[in-house]
Order: C-alpha cells, then sequence, then structure tokens
C-alpha cells in the first residue's frame, strides 16, 4: 500500500465516524435547545477527537515509512490531482449553496453546519477517489 | 500498452521492484502497477527504465492502437 493510500485511508477513518456523530447530534441537538457555547463545545469535541486520531495515525504510519527512500511518485501525484480536481468542484457546489442560496430562507447555525458538512463531504469525495483510483485507474479519471 | 518489464526485471539478476523503483525514480508500488499494466508511465520514466536495462522505449513497452484505453497516463490529466 502505497503512502498516500495509507494517509487516505487514515484521514477517512478519523473523519468520517466523528462528524457522522457530529451530524446525527446534530439533527437532536435543536429539540433540547443548546446554547452557543454547549454548540461551539460540540464542535470542538469532534474537531479534537478527528485531530488527536489523524495525528497519532499519521505518527504511526511516518515510523513505518522511516526507511523509505521515495514516499510519493508521479502515478500518487496523478491520482491525487485527479481525486482533488473532482473533490474542488463539489465544494464549489457547496459555498454556493451555503453562501448563495441558504441565506434567504435559513441562517445561524443551519449555515455553520452546511458549510462543515460539505467541507467534510469534499474531504470524503477526495479520499474516496484517491481510493478508488489505485483499484480502478479508469474509474477515477 | 504491454511491458517486458518483468522479464527484463529477471534478466537483471532478478532486481526487486523496490530496487527498480529506487534506481528511475518510483515507489515499488508504482513499478507493481506498472508491471501489471495498470499504470502507464511518463515518457521521462519510460525512457529511464530502458536505459536502465539498455534497451530502446519500444522494445520495454509495446503499445497497440486501440489495445488497450483504460490504461491511465499522467499526460492525459493536461486533455
Amino acid at each position: 500500500m502505497s503512502s498516500l493510500q495509507k494517509r487516505a485511508w487514515l484521514a477517512l477513518w478519523s473523519m468520517c465516524p466523528a462528524y457522522c456523530i457530529y451530524f446525527v447530534a446534530q439533527i437532536g441537538l435543536p429539540y433540547l435547545q443548546p446554547t452557543m457555547l454547549e454548540r461551539i463545545g460540540c464542535l470542538a469535541v469532534v474537531a479534537s477527537f478527528h485531530a488527536v486520531a489523524y495525528i497519532c495515525g499519521l505518527l504511526v504510519i511516518k515510523r513505518h515509512e522511516a526507511g523509505d527512500p521515495l514516499l510519493q511518485d508521479e502515478r500518487d501525484r496523478a491520482i491525487d490531482g485527479r481525486a482533488t480536481r473532482t473533490a474542488y468542484f463539489i465544494l464549489l457546489t457547496g459555498m454556493i449553496v451555503v453562501g448563495m442560496v441558504m441565506p434567504f430562507n435559513n441562517g445561524g447555525w443551519e449555515l455553520v453546519n452546511a458549510a462543515l458538512f460539505f467541507i467534510v463531504l469534499t474531504e470524503t469525495a477526495r479520499y474516496a477517489l484517491i481510493l478508488l483510483g489505485y483499484r480502478q485507474p479508469r474509474l477515477a479519471r | 500498452m504491454t511491458n517486458e518489464v518483468r522479464l527484463l526485471r529477471f534478466l537483471a539478476q532478478d532486481m526487486t521492484q523496490a530496487e527498480l523503483g529506487r534506481r528511475v525514480g518510483l515507489t515499488r508500488q508504482t513499478i507493481a502497477a506498472i508491471e501489471q499494466g495498470r499504470y502507464s508511465p511518463s515518457l521521462d520514466v519510460a525512457f529511464r527504465i530502458a536505459h536502465l536495462f539498455g534497451k530502446r522505449v519500444d522494445e520495454v513497452f509495446h503499445w497497440q492502437p486501440g489495445g488497450d484505453q483504460e490504461t491511465k497516463t499522467p499526460n492525459s490529466d493536461a486533455s
């Protein structure tokens, strides 16, 4: 498994569970009428969990790769480039929805959560496309 | 696109994929993908591999019109 593949798996496994829990909680939170501080606290806990899980995983990966002379080559960069290009359009669409459409009918935390959702979706799509690029080069074009 | 990289490695005292990768600037995984026909290297890398084995590029890599439309090349990213 290449270095980029390992990092993509790590990013997916550290990000998806944390933010899935966060977004499920956000669906239920309005009924509990949380304060601003509680909402920020919820986001901080999830972001911290994501960061700690990712950094720990990265340290393990770096330890395993300590002797490798080359971590990425032209194939890795090509796969990464294709995935990033596709993810960029997802982010662009999301930001248009959040910044130009939603403000007419929504506000406050709905906008914040929608923006966060599209960022997580973009990252998830990028890493998923990277993994797909290694398995099925034709599908990742 | 097909290639003779696996055979040439065998003839070069059974050079490992990692060793070949190190000498041409690729990872072992990419050498494996090239050998399996899952990845077509750039022209630069193709020349480097051929040069390493003392062959011409067309002796190492074989291309047939319409033969393999699925293989991805880095150069096609620009199109």
